[in-house]
């Protein structure tokens, strides 16, 4: 039964609240495509760009895929969820119009002030551009997040308050008695509900947290005199940074847990492991962060050892029930493969393969040597262009058009899987060859994998494009569909 | 070098959960199975499965975890036995003193910055990054090194800095015994 039902007036229907998500995520995502392959020609040196705007590139791309990411994973989430309690359409499309002010705020921050400090804003760095940006440009973009995360927050907050409503607690929404065996898995909510709170208990500590370094941080533009200690800056950035990008995967996810077994036509497992490794994510994703300051020798050596035990324990969950999961129900199932089923099977596979650089590079001993080399944006590449963006573009071709499967969908999924499989293998190469991450002027031994990469990315590029234009073809037909039970 | 065994292992494990997954999907539609019995023997094969992964987790993070970088888990060496060199970051460039030293020596780097953060990164002759850490205003980290290979280091800057992040690098020579 299709629990439409929204609390707040809005002159939008909730599917082209969805569809406006979407469309805009589409566009963004190729857009800031476009800026990373930008990046890696001008490293390739197949492109002569002034180190001063590949660094405000780097910055805007960076900021445009989180954003995007966020927006694109919290359209997954909320289509799904509102299947199960009721959600606010006007709060929904509140946030997408927070998201496009706070964009406008920061592309503006980039390309017209120059603000090039990394989409990280590590404290210091913004109020110190060496007459490159003003700090008026630096606000601009502090500005810009903030609003963004006011736009989330009040989603997440929403998304609670539907939860609460129906499941009267955090911990039965989650399956806390489930995980726990204390309960029948019977009775357990379904996979959609579990990960929405999830993420909605570490996203709103994580944006609170992001909020506040920022507030701090523009205080401390206008005001020198008021600076904080840049270690607790640090540990507050990384917190939320490390947060919000994980949450986008928790919240993808659910297109795999809802879409795959449409087509093995085997509804998706929820038992006590299941429960019991959503409830353990919860608390890894919150406490992992510091492996981001291994390097950084001022912290308590306890929550470095505790940031490298807490990466090898955070693969546990992803490999043993998620990847494992589906596998075993794609398994035999007699699936007749079409593009959705495919990309966001890839989606897990993503997640999966990305889990071993990541935890290598959580090792301490190996992110002595690997630390903020081009290593880290291999591993964060897997887990995101191959992981994350596979599962939020199934989502979009499966809502638009799952029951197409033309040849040029192929077409488009087969690029996208190989460029991107080249453009993040060129960046593990060259982390293994001690290759430093945001340089933008590369030595000459470098540029084979630089050249690589490029070639790796606009392979993936021309592949999005496709399957992304196919989805628009899509949307007013999808439009008109009724919300599907 | 680590950074070799680190691409070897990560690239053979890779291509194995590829493998895994492809394997899956290309006979997704051969001789269907019904779904009770493949969770079963699934989740069977998936206790061993954690088994092994435990067995690898454990091992591997008490092998690791003995060989931090940290000075304060390090044992403690005489003022004689090390050379004490100052590393000061700034936008743009190193001030390391001294900036030479012979194989045999243990370098311990007091590493800081004067303005934003910084990465000091140790690359050997062959340009291999063989030590690091943060340079970070406010605080002084510590980082000890051993040189085994006589010839001309480079510190290159680590952590992103602004516009000059890529041209802030220094020379450290190391002489034959």
């Amino acid at each position: 039964m299709t629990m439409a039902a929204t609390t707040g007036r809005s002159a939008i229907s909730p599917r082209a609240a969805e569809l406006a998500y979407l469309v805009v995520s589409g566009l963004v995502l190729l857009l800031m495509m476009l800026l990373g392959l930008t990046m890696r020609l001008a490293q390739a040196q197949w492109l002569d760009l002034q180190p001063d705007f590949f660094y405000m590139l780097m910055t805007m791309h960076g900021a445009g895929m989180v954003g995007i990411a966020g927006l694109s994973g919290t359209a997954v989430m909320w289509h799904f969820l509102r299947r199960h309690v009721p959600l606010s359409t006007a709060v929904f499309v509140t946030n997408l119009v927070f998201f496009l002010i706070g964009a406008v705020l920061i592309l503006g921050s980039g390309f017209i002030g120059g603000f090039a400090a990394g989409w990280t804003f590590l404290f210091p760095l913004p109020a110190y551009s060496q007459s490159l940006w003003s700090n008026n440009a630096a606000a601009s973009y502090m500005v810009g997040l903030l609003v963004i995360g006011v736009g989330f927050l009040l989603l997440y907050l929403d998304v609670a308050r539907g939860i609460l409503s129906v499941y009267g607690g955090l911990g039965a929404a989650l399956g806390v008695k489930q995980a726990f065996g204390l309960a029948p898995d019977t009775e357990g909510p379904p996979p959609a509900v579990t990960a929405s709170t999830m993420v909605l208990i570490v996203n709103i500590l994580g944006i609170v947290f992001g909020a506040a370094v920022l507030v701090l941080s523009l205080v401390n533009l206008y005001v020198p005199s008021f600076t904080f200690n840049a270690l607790v800056a640090k540990n507050m950035i990384y917190f939320f940074g490390h947060v919000f990008i994980n949450a986008t995967i928790y919240m993808s996810v659910i297109a795999v847990y809802e879409i795959l077994p449409l087509y093995t036509h085997r509804a998706w497992k929820t038992n006590a492991a299941f429960y019991f490794a959503w409830v353990l994510s919860t608390v890894l994703v919150l406490t992992v962060y510091t492996h981001h300051l291994l390097m950084d020798f001022a912290m308590p050596t306890w929550a470095l050892v505790a940031g490298q035990v807490i990466s090898w324990l955070s693969g546990l969950p992803v490999l043993l029930v998620t990847a494992f999961g589906t596998l075993t129900n794609v398994y035999r199932s007699g699936l007749k493969w079409n593009p959705a089923a495919a990309l966001v099977f890839v989606g897990v596979a993503g997640w999966a393969i990305g889990v071993i650089p990541a935890i290598a590079d959580g090792t301490i001993a190996i992110n002595s040597v690997m630390h903020n080399t081009q290593w880290v944006p291999g591993h964060f590449h897997t887990y995101l262009l191959l992981g994350m963006m596979a599962m939020m573009i199934g989502f979009m071709t499966y809502l638009t058009n799952a029951k197409l499967r033309r040849g040029f969908d192929w077409l488009g999924f087969w690029l996208y899987v190989v460029g991107g499989i080249v453009f993040v293998l060129a960046f593990l190469l060259a982390g293994g060859a001690s290759v430093p991450r945001r340089y933008a002027v590369h030595l000459a031994e470098w540029l084979p994998y630089d050249r690589m990469g490029s070639i790796g990315a606009a392979l993936a590029i021309v592949g999005v494009l496709i399957l992304v234009a196919r989805c628009f073809t899509g949307v007013r037909m999808a439009a008109r569909a009724e919300d599907s039970a | 070098m680590i950074q070799d065994v680190v691409w070897s292992v990560s690239i053979v494990l890779m291509g194995c959960f590829a493998a895994v997954f492809i394997w899956v999907a290309t006979g997704a539609n051969a001789a269907i199975a019904n779904y009770g019995p493949v969770i079963d023997s699934a989740y069977r094969f998936r206790t061993w499965l954690f088994g092994i992964a435990i067995t690898v987790l454990i091992g591997a993070n008490y092998k690791t975890l003995g060989e931090l970088p940290y000075i304060n888990t390090l044992p403690q060496l005489s003022a004689s036995a090390v050379q004490t060199s100052q590393a000061v970051a700034e936008q743009w460039s190193w001030s390391i003193t001294p900036d030479n030293f012979k194989v045999g020596q243990t370098a311990e780097f007091h590493v800081t910055s004067k303005d934003v953060n910084h990465g000091f990164a140790l690359y050997d002759p062959d340009f291999r990054i063989v030590a690091q850490t943060q340079a970070m205003p406010g605080y002084t980290n510590v980082l000890r090194y051993t040189f085994t290979k006589p010839g001309t280091y480079q510190v290159l800057c680590l952590e992103y800095c602004g516009v000059a992040h890529h041209e802030m690098k220094a020379e450290i020579k190391v002489a034959e015994h």
